[in-house]
């Protein structure tokens, strides 16, 4: 394209280097924090804000080992975020498939009726759903989060799977037709298989949705704190004025990064298995 | 699809959509429709409990029903009742609307905005054209320059103080619209200026850049953690004011000032938004063909003209869409702010905080004062108007497309 001057150059690279600082160094601020000893908690080192003088794996200690319910919490979080991603795939699939590719009447109707469901804000929504689910029984209960954020995330993976489904030519299940293929088989013979990116990303969403989720969690477990989810306890630990801000950092790390390197590793399908063009998990 | 129709047709498609359908109707529209009933009682601290001999409540109250009965709260306190009359809490939310001067007031807000929507017409008619004496970036420019005159003239700050005396829900919407307002032209510039950088073809390290750019929307999948360390880069001893004192500037409570503290939000939702932005527009970037640059260059057009006249308008169809729906999480932002500021600093007792935008402030009402039925009120009209832009939304990306049109 376009040739650069040097001047034109260097101001990229002046950008460039400007724009890797603001989007990491929040994160690898938490990494610093969270080597730090438990009451240190300021640096007054010019270096020791960018590069780790110091390092002490304490917090991580405690987070682990030390009393703090961490661990318990990140295994309710990964149990309530894990169910809701399968529970979301396995309902939603069948639906996208259907808006995609059948011709029913009532389908578009059907399409903007689940956005618009969508339009309900969410932090309203806690209260009827709170009083659904006490009146079932889930209150306090990983059950009732599973099914609060189920039917949360249904409508984003509908849409999206159903928008890849859009992109897949329909040639394929023609052919399967003609063959004697019928709708349900060439749902789960041609169909699913080829949308193997699209649901690597809406359930990477879906996961991210149960993971991520304060709201709705801090109201339906909101006690005893082993029962907590991971951002409900985190929230806790980051404003308890006598718990060491250095446990938060380790703890926070341990969470974010194995989530970078899920999201690093699925980034290739972003761009084609994001399919709403628009709509974030 | 070949041959196939009637009843077995019915059942497929039924037994493909129905686990979504029911899902969505018991978890979802079920809870809308409560939500709307209790908007019309008088539902809060002190009136907890359902009365399920009224027929109404018995209908929409879970716990009244008769497999759920024996879980029904039997609190003390009196049960509660329809509200008299049975709007009365949107009268208490927005009531104050309907007053003369509120009404001039948005009147002129109203008016102040006319020159973007004859921007808007004015481009539609250039666009019908054979060539255009303005590009469309000028005609928008002037439309903004108009509404700067007007408010000037209006004496607009003025008008919205006035809207703003109407009551508590106004305040946090005004607040709430002039956070996005804010916010999306800034993901939009970052995001823009990121992916023409990375797009060159000429750069060392693109990949990379890519790779270290997209970190921040993976982290905005822990919002609420993430916040927490911008909070704490902002605190009175936080990392910014020990960077500012090595300097010798003494850093202001940035969290306690209002201005700061709003601009301390719009920054961290910046941080998770630009990726976003960026990857949709480096998306779009890359289906412009190159031919059209070199052309331009043939004809003499510097990079001005080359941005203005080609780069700009042929992302619109790509960011136009992810805009609005940014625009609209954006304004129902939650968890970022709640992390951050808790909705503080305070503007006085009573008063809705700094930036209390409108979930934060609801979030409050809900868990601190209990007032359920005027938050219900709160969730309907709010989903009014997020119902209202959805649709907007889907005419300007025409996503309800199927495979077949």
């Amino acid at each position: 394209m376009r040739r650069s001057t040097p001047g034109v150059k260097i101001l990229q690279y002046v950008i460039l280097a400007a724009a890797t600082i603001f989007a990491l160094y929040p994160v690898w601020f938490a990494v610093l924090a969270s080597g730090r000893a438990g009451g240190r908690l300021y640096t007054f080192n010019l270096v020791g804000m960018f590069i780790p003088v110091e390092w002490t794996w304490e917090n991580y200690r405690v987070m682990l080992l030390g009393g703090q319910p961490f661990l318990q919490w990140m295994r309710n979080s990964l149990f309530v975020a894990g169910v809701t991603t399968v529970a979301c795939i396995v309902v939603a699939t069948s639906a996208a498939f259907a808006f995609s590719r059948f011709r029913f009447k009532g389908r578009e109707a059907g399409l903007i009726f689940l956005l618009a469901i969508q339009a309900f804000p969410g932090v309203l929504a806690l209260v009827p759903q709170a009083q659904l689910l006490t009146a079932i029984g889930l209150y306090k209960n990983p059950w009732g989060l599973v099914i609060a954020y189920t039917s949360f995330t249904l409508v984003f993976c509908t849409w999206n799977l159903k928008g890849y489904f859009d992109t897949i030519p329909i040639d394929l299940e023609e052919a399967g037709m003609i063959d004697g293929c019928g709708p349900v088989q060439s749902f789960l013979l041609i169909g699913l298989p080829l949308a193997r990116p699209a649901l690597a990303v809406t359930g990477l969403f879906a996961f991210m949705t149960g993971w991520g989720e304060y709201a709705l969690a801090s109201v339906i477990i909101p006690a005893p704190d082993s029962a907590k989810t991971l951002m409900v306890g985190m929230y806790k630990i980051a404003n308890e004025i006598n718990i060491p801000w250095g446990y938060f950092a380790a703890g926070a790390v341990m969470v974010i990064i194995p989530v970078l390197l899920v999201f690093l590793y699925l980034q290739r399908y972003l761009e084609s298995g994001l399919t709403l063009g628009g709509v974030k998990g | 699809m070949v041959g196939w129709s009637g009843r077995r047709k019915t059942l497929t498609i039924l037994l493909f959509i129905a686990p979504t359908l029911i899902g969505i109707l018991i978890f979802s529209v079920y809870p809308i429709l409560y939500n709307t009933f209790i908007s019309f009682t008088n539902r809060g601290m002190y009136r907890p409990n359902p009365d399920c001999t009224q027929t109404l409540t018995s209908i929409f109250e879970p716990s009244c029903w008769p497999m759920f009965r024996e879980r029904a709260p039997k609190g003390l306190g009196q049960p509660y009742s329809l509200q008299t009359p049975f709007y009365g809490n949107y009268a208490t939310l927005i009531g104050k609307l309907f007053t003369k001067e509120s009404m001039v007031a948005l009147l002129f807000i109203l008016i102040a905005l006319l020159p973007l929507w004859g921007a808007r017409r004015l481009n539609q008619h250039y666009d019908r054209q054979l060539t255009r004496p303005v590009s469309s970036f000028v005609v928008w420019l002037g439309g903004l320059v108009g509404v700067a005159l007007l408010a000037w003239v209006l004496k607009l700050p003025a008008q919205i103080a006035v809207l703003m005396k109407a009551g508590d829900f106004f305040v946090v919407t005004i607040r709430t619209i002039l956070y996005v307002a804010v916010c999306i032209p800034l993901f939009f510039i970052v995001g823009l200026a990121l992916a023409l950088i990375l797009n060159s073809s000429n750069l060392r390290g693109r990949t990379a850049f890519r790779v270290i750019m997209i970190v921040p929307w993976a982290a905005s999948t822990v919002a609420i953690m993430m916040s927490l360390v911008w909070q704490f880069f902002f605190r009175e001893q936080g990392t910014i004011n020990q960077l500012l004192k090595l300097v010798g500037i003494q850093g202001p409570a940035w969290l306690n000032n209002p201005t700061l503290a709003f601009a301390v939000i719009v920054l961290a939702n910046v941080w998770y938004t630009y990726p976003f932005f960026m990857t949709v527009i480096l998306g779009a970037l890359q289906s412009i063909p190159p031919e059209q640059y070199e052309a331009a260059e043939v004809d003499g057009a510097n990079w001005w003209d080359k941005l203005t006249k080609i780069t700009l308008p042929l992302l619109r169809p790509a960011v136009l869409p992810a805009t609005v729906l940014s625009s609209i999480t954006t304004f129902q932002m939650f968890g970022t702010v709640w992390a951050i500021t808790q909705g503080r600093p305070s503007m006085g007792a009573g008063a809705p905080g700094a930036t209390e935008l409108v979930m934060v402030y609801a979030y409050k009402q809900i868990f601190q004062t209990n007032a359920y039925g005027r938050m219900g009120a709160y969730a309907v009209i709010m989903f009014v108007f997020l119902f209202l832009a959805t649709l907007y939304s889907l005419r300007v990306t025409r996503i309800t497309k199927g495979a077949y049109e």
